[in-house]
């Protein structure tokens, strides 16, 4: 499924993501900035599939996917995948594809609205995830919102002579911060 | 890759599943003994569903099935996924299922000895990784004594019986197997000394 419309702070939402932003996503995993800690760069996805895959994410009983948009422009993706209903658990993920405006708390903001739509609205007992230990800023942003390592997995990537271990990570409800509990959650209007 | 072909233990072998495993596999899907110690690979399901998802696997590109055979009969299945572009060749083991009947008798160990032994020595694979829930001691058992670490710890993971379980996230390193067994499990002579 998609997940619905959560609007953050300085410009920052999540929204269903439109059949426009599953071709763009396709250019974003060929670029070598926002693959270095993600994927092998090669993908069977096409701007011509991208109808087929948007069909397949929209009607998965298992995972719940957003575009994040900044300032109204669709910048990454986020979402809960492999969802496991009798555990109540799954595993997040977020991608930021515009590495233009990597540093401007996106992938915090995002990751925010993310867990409390999980907390608040799926009624989830645990969230996973797996990031490279090199990327502080992917995991510091899941940290943020709750998120403490659990495990070190070593030598997950390969790049430039160099391997990188992965940083293990999961997150409960009770470890969201209150304080930072988003609208419609907050007592506050929702924004338009 | 897909279906899996003859690996031979000592005592079980592990080989290419048939429809004849199917009613087997079904019934230990649907027996709460192995799904209170590991998640099902599918659910029970009439025969027609089990042909269908062994015809399935049969294309999977990523993931390798076998069934596991002791004196003629089948008495379980394992099912790993092998590859590693980005992080070398590995295998990650995802499913390891043994007919409850067949427990504490020395397959579990001489079918999961033999199935390193092909990774290691026949695929050259530099790291097989697993998940067990924490309270699965025969298999964190079999998991030690073939030189498994543990890397992560996930923590109340699986829901059953009224209550959560830990998870662990286990891994082993073509350099444990050479040490550990290297030497002693080959499935070949040496080329050079058959000659």
């Amino acid at each position: 499924m998609f997940g619905p419309r959560i609007v953050g702070e300085n410009g920052i939402e999540l929204r269903p993501p439109v059949i426009e932003d599953y071709k763009i996503f396709v250019t974003w995993q060929l670029q070598p900035e926002v693959t270095r800690f993600w994927g092998p760069r090669f993908s069977t996805d096409t701007a011509a599939n991208a109808e087929e895959r948007f069909k397949r994410h929209l009607e998965s009983k298992d995972s719940v996917t957003w575009s994040i948009a900044y300032q109204g422009e669709t910048v990454g993706m986020t979402g809960i995948f492999d969802i496991n209903w009798t555990d109540r658990d799954g595993e997040t993920g977020i991608f930021i594809g515009r590495h233009d405006l990597y540093g401007k708390g996106i992938a915090s903001e995002a990751v925010r609205l993310r867990m409390a739509f999980i907390w608040n609205e799926l009624h989830f007992h645990r969230t996973h995830n797996w990031i490279a230990l090199a990327n502080r800023g992917s995991w510091r942003a899941n940290q943020k919102s709750g998120y403490s390592q659990i495990g070190t997995y070593p030598r997950s990537w390969y790049r430039s002579g160099e391997w990188f271990d992965e940083w293990l990570g999961e997150a409960f409800p009770g470890t969201f911060p209150a304080d930072m509990l988003p609208s419609p959650w907050r007592p506050e209007k929702h924004p338009k | 890759m897909a279906l899996g072909g003859i690996i031979r233990g000592k005592r079980a072998t592990l080989r290419t599943p048939t429809e004849d495993d199917l009613a087997a596999y079904s019934r230990w899907m649907a027996d709460m003994r192995v799904r209170r110690v590991c998640a099902p690979w599918h659910q029970p399901a009439m025969p027609a569903t089990w042909k269908e998802r062994l015809t399935e696997q049969a294309k999977d590109q990523k993931g390798v099935l076998w069934s596991i055979e002791a004196d003629g009969r089948v008495i379980g299945l394992v099912r790993a996924r092998v590859g590693g572009i980005e992080s070398g060749p590995n295998a990650h083991l995802q499913h390891f299922i043994l007919d409850p009947e067949e427990w504490r008798k020395g397959y579990g160990w001489d079918a999961a000895l033999a199935l390193h032994r092909y990774f290691f020595d026949y695929l050259d694979l530099k790291r097989v990784s697993t998940e067990l829930r924490a309270d699965n001691t025969a298999a964190l058992r079999i998991a030690e004594k073939l030189g498994y670490t543990e890397f992560g710890r996930g923590h109340q993971v699986h829901y059953r019986d009224g209550g959560y379980v830990d998870e662990s996230w286990v891994l082993m390193e073509r350099a444990v197997w050479d040490e550990r067994f290297g030497t002693s499990e080959r499935e070949y002579v040496p080329f050079g000394a058959a000659r």
